[in-house]
């Protein structure tokens, strides 16, 4: 689901690896953690994201990861 | 006043229906529906747990293996992989583009759910309960699923609308996932937590996926019609029942 989110939203952080396993990897020159959070919340995979640096898990999402000013706004085209 | 929900549908509403990564109407629609949705995610999760408790205070295997062969029914060939099935074709060709990803995840769903059957079918034959799959094709009970009207108008979804389908997701993937976290917290048996335990996570990933389309992309009132009208179906006390492989058994003496 984060690739699914991270490519509507077109940013296109998330990448697939090419690798049997297809790991899904956030490519960090793309992601714009934490003004963007939009992917945690359509995570459904306990603790599969963290934060770097503070190990900290982010799914599911901490409370201030989701408050008003990071959503992303999304209107009718 | 409201009345408190149970503590595994607050924790569930905590750590996976509230978060929103959008703002606007989708996710302020989906917070309606989750409103109405309430009453029937607090009942189910009650009865789930009721349930769990009464099996595992059951001696024999009669438990299992009605939770084995009614999951094999509800979630194998005979309902969820045919209703994933129709629902790819929901996308007419000239909305392929805009609604790639949701096809993604029907895709994905199917497979889900042939998995889930396969699971259920595992329970049957590592118990010893039967020696071979086809077994199954002789015993009504893993063909026919209490659910008839939903399963009707589920195969309907797709001559209504693409995003229909994003209501049964929201709205009865939750039950299943609640139903099996209730489970697991009393049920011991090795053979059923196995089988939870390898589906919880994909039911919760079926709940997402309506939950993202909801958010996504029910951002007008012409969009989020169809998807209201199959939570209005859902939503009715006849369309929608608890499978006993979410632990949804009558209670005994209740007369249905």
């Amino acid at each position: 689901m984060c690739y699914v989110v991270c490519r509507e939203i077109d940013l296109n952080a998330v990448v697939i690896a090419p690798e049997p396993r297809h790991r899904l990897e956030i490519d960090m020159t793309r992601c714009l953690y934490p003004a963007c959070t939009a992917c945690l919340m359509y995570c459904p995979a306990p603790g599969s994201i963290v934060e770097t640096g503070s190990g900290r898990p982010l799914v599911p999402p901490p409370p201030e990861a989701w408050a008003e000013p990071r959503r992303w706004p999304r209107g009718a085209s | 006043m409201p009345r408190p929900n149970h503590p595994l549908v607050q924790e569930f509403l905590d750590a996976w229906v509230y978060p929103v990564g959008f703002s606007g109407a989708g996710a302020d629609f989906r917070l309606r529906m989750t409103a109405r949705c309430l009453p029937v995610w607090n009942g189910a999760t009650a009865r789930a747990v009721k349930a769990s408790v009464a099996d595992q205070r059951t001696a024999g295997d009669a438990w299992k293996i009605e939770r084995a062969l009614a999951g094999y029914a509800l979630e194998g060939p005979q309902m969820s992989i045919k209703q994933m099935a129709t629902q790819l074709l929901s996308v007419s060709l000239a909305q392929q583009a805009e609604y790639i990803d949701l096809q993604r995840m029907r895709a994905r769903q199917v497979w889900d759910e042939m998995k889930h059957g396969q699971l259920n079918a595992d329970v049957l034959l590592r118990g010893g309960w039967i020696k071979r799959e086809d077994e199954l094709m002789e015993d009504v009970r893993a063909n026919a699923q209490d659910n008839l009207a939903y399963f009707g108008l589920t195969s309907m979804f797709l001559h209504i609308h693409p995003l229909a389908r994003a209501a049964q997701n929201y709205f009865v993937e939750a039950i299943a996932y609640l139903g099996i976290t209730a489970a697991l917290q009393t049920l011991e048996d090795p053979l059923i937590r196995h089988q939870m335990r390898s589906q919880q996570l994909e039911e919760l990933m079926h709940f997402m996926e309506g939950k993202y389309q909801l958010d996504a992309y029910a951002l007008t009132p012409e969009d989020q019609k169809p998807i209201e009208e199959a939570f209005d179906f859902l939503l009715k006390p006849w369309a929608t029942k608890m499978s006993v492989a979410f632990g949804g058994r009558e209670p005994e003496g209740s007369g249905r």
